[in-house]
């Protein structure tokens, strides 16, 4: 009940926004291919339900493959540096020069390597876009440690194998949160756009592309709500595994 | 002194060795601590009586002159798990609750988990922390986490217990306090304790010797002995010795140059 009165201002101005946009398309008689109203997408996103779940669920795979191949990836190497100072201070800057770059960019190098139709290559994408972040954080959160809490720890004559574990990772879940949220996001985002270059069929991506093509914007539209539904799941997704997780964190308990 | 815990014999420690920026923390340090001491070192800022403790721990590695703790080096006694460790801050691990923060350096020593648990009841009610067990880190005021703190320090039943600054955070009322629960726990355990404070209050009330040490580099100036009767209560605050004890301990502080009253 409370979750309901705390969320009505944003329902009732989602509502809002929906009418006037209603609204200014019939007043302006602004044309179909510009902007489509909310009731013109509704009507097309209904027609084209069955396609639009089997498209979205193909492009959801890509976007989870690619998150749990890039995740694991940023973590495995965050460990690795984290244990080897010389690795981190090699590998570090770049990692954070990598970040800043449009890895999108590389998307149709990636269609080349590993074929245009193979959903793998999508994977990939995503995989490299959200291994930066991934990497970054993880290392962040091995790293920062109270020195005062290492000198307990080694007042007790605990390994750097026991430190790992009972303080290193605990204190890297918050930051590994923190990454898988904005992995989560960016992991959608890459592989709808690397679509965008060429794809299956039966992806989100190409789905747009061509129907835009085709001047059938009110489709393009109901695939971009796919895509915008599934994104924001997967973001809900992690958020509820992270309170899950870290009860004890102060971003999270007071909430 | 045949009977000693802890045993440093022309300790010498130079930060920055070789280096235009070397300092000369401490210079030849010698003390010998029987078991069951309470010894407070004091001294002006910097005078490396932090050091000295870290050393003891083998947290620090002394750039001459020997340490022996409990008949072995002190690396060896730190892997042997010698030692308890209170700092200023309470440092405990805010994902665990109280109970389980007193349990990991039993966790470390690999006993069971019905050990610990029963143990880390008992440490709870000595410190008086019994119906906190459940609660995280954050719940506990400054004072409380300290007492945590000092559980987990006893845990594993240390021969020498090496407190910095324990109660430097804490109000004056909450320090009292905390000193009288240090020095019932002390008299309870019979553990060996290396304590370093500020306060010569403090030191008085609890120690059997303090250490006056000078400013850097630190050399041992004087040491007291505290000749108190035991238990010592709030009344040995009054007590005409106590004042006696804290004029002499001042006194040999304003002789360590760059002494400043803080």
């Amino acid at each position: 009940m409370k979750a309901i009165q705390r969320n009505l201002p944003a329902l009732f101005l989602f509502v809002a926004v929906l009418l006037l946009w209603e609204g200014a398309v019939a007043l302006f008689a602004i044309q179909r291919f510009l902007l489509p109203s909310p009731s013109v997408i509704a009507v097309a996103f209904m027609d084209n339900i069955d396609r639009l779940i089997h498209i979205g669920w193909f492009t959801t795979k890509e976007a989870l493959g690619g998150f749990a191949i890039g995740c694991s990836a940023g973590i495995l190497v965050a460990l690795a540096t984290s244990r080897w100072t010389v690795a981190s201070e090699t590998l570090m800057p770049f990692a954070i020069a990598a970040n800043s770059v449009p890895i999108i960019a590389f998307a149709p190098i990636l269609n080349n390597w590993f074929g245009v139709d193979n959903p793998f290559s999508k994977m990939m994408i995503v995989a490299v876009i959200v291994f930066f972040p991934m990497m970054i954080n993880t290392v962040r959160g091995l790293t920062a440690i109270d020195p005062t809490m290492l000198e307990l720890m080694r007042s007790y004559g605990a390994s750097e194998r026991a430190i790992l574990r009972k303080v290193r990772l605990p204190n890297a879940l918050p930051y590994m949160f923190s990454a898988f949220k904005v992995a989560a996001t960016l992991s959608m985002i890459g592989a709808v756009v690397s679509e965008y270059f060429g794809g299956n069929r039966s992806a989100l991506g190409v789905f747009i592309t061509q129907e835009a093509a085709q001047f059938r914007f009110q489709n393009a539209w109901s695939a971009i709500i796919v895509a915008c539904m599934i994104g924001l799941t997967f973001y809900l997704v992690v958020l509820l595994i992270e309170r899950l997780t870290i009860p004890w964190h102060s971003s999270v308990r007071n909430t | 002194m045949t009977d000693k815990i802890v045993s440093l014999s022309h300790v010498d420690m130079t930060f920055n060795v070789g280096r235009s920026n070397a300092t000369v923390a401490l210079k030849d340090i010698n003390l010998d601590i029987a078991p069951g001491e309470f010894i407070s070192l004091i001294g002006p800022s910097g005078c490396g009586k932090s050091t000295l403790l870290r050393l003891a721990g083998d947290l620090l590695q002394p750039t001459g002159g020997a340490i022996v703790v409990n008949g072995k080096s002190a690396r060896q006694a730190r892997l042997d798990q010698d030692y308890g460790m209170v700092f200023q801050a309470p440092v405990l691990l805010e994902w665990r609750s109280i109970l389980k923060n007193i349990m990991l350096p039993m966790e470390l020593r690999g006993l069971s988990r019905r050990e610990q648990e029963a143990r880390a009841h008992e440490l709870l009610q000595l410190v008086e922390l019994d119906g906190f067990a459940r609660h995280y880190p954050w719940q506990l005021s400054g004072g409380m986490q300290q007492r945590a703190a000092i559980a987990r320090a006893l845990a594993i039943q240390p021969k020498l217990l090496l407190m910095d600054e324990p109660f430097g955070a804490l109000d004056e009322m909450t320090r009292e306090r905390m000193n009288s629960e240090l020095q019932k726990i002390w008299q309870q355990t019979g553990t060996t304790v290396i304590f370093v404070t500020h306060s010569i209050a403090e030191a008085v009330f609890l120690s059997t010797r303090i250490v006056v040490m000078s400013a850097r580099p630190g050399e041992i100036l004087h040491i007291t002995n505290v000749d108190l009767p035991t238990p010592r209560t709030l009344d040995t605050h009054e007590h005409p010795h106590f004042f006696e004890l804290e004029t002499e301990v001042r006194e040999w502080l304003r002789r360590a140059k760059g002494y400043t009253v803080a």
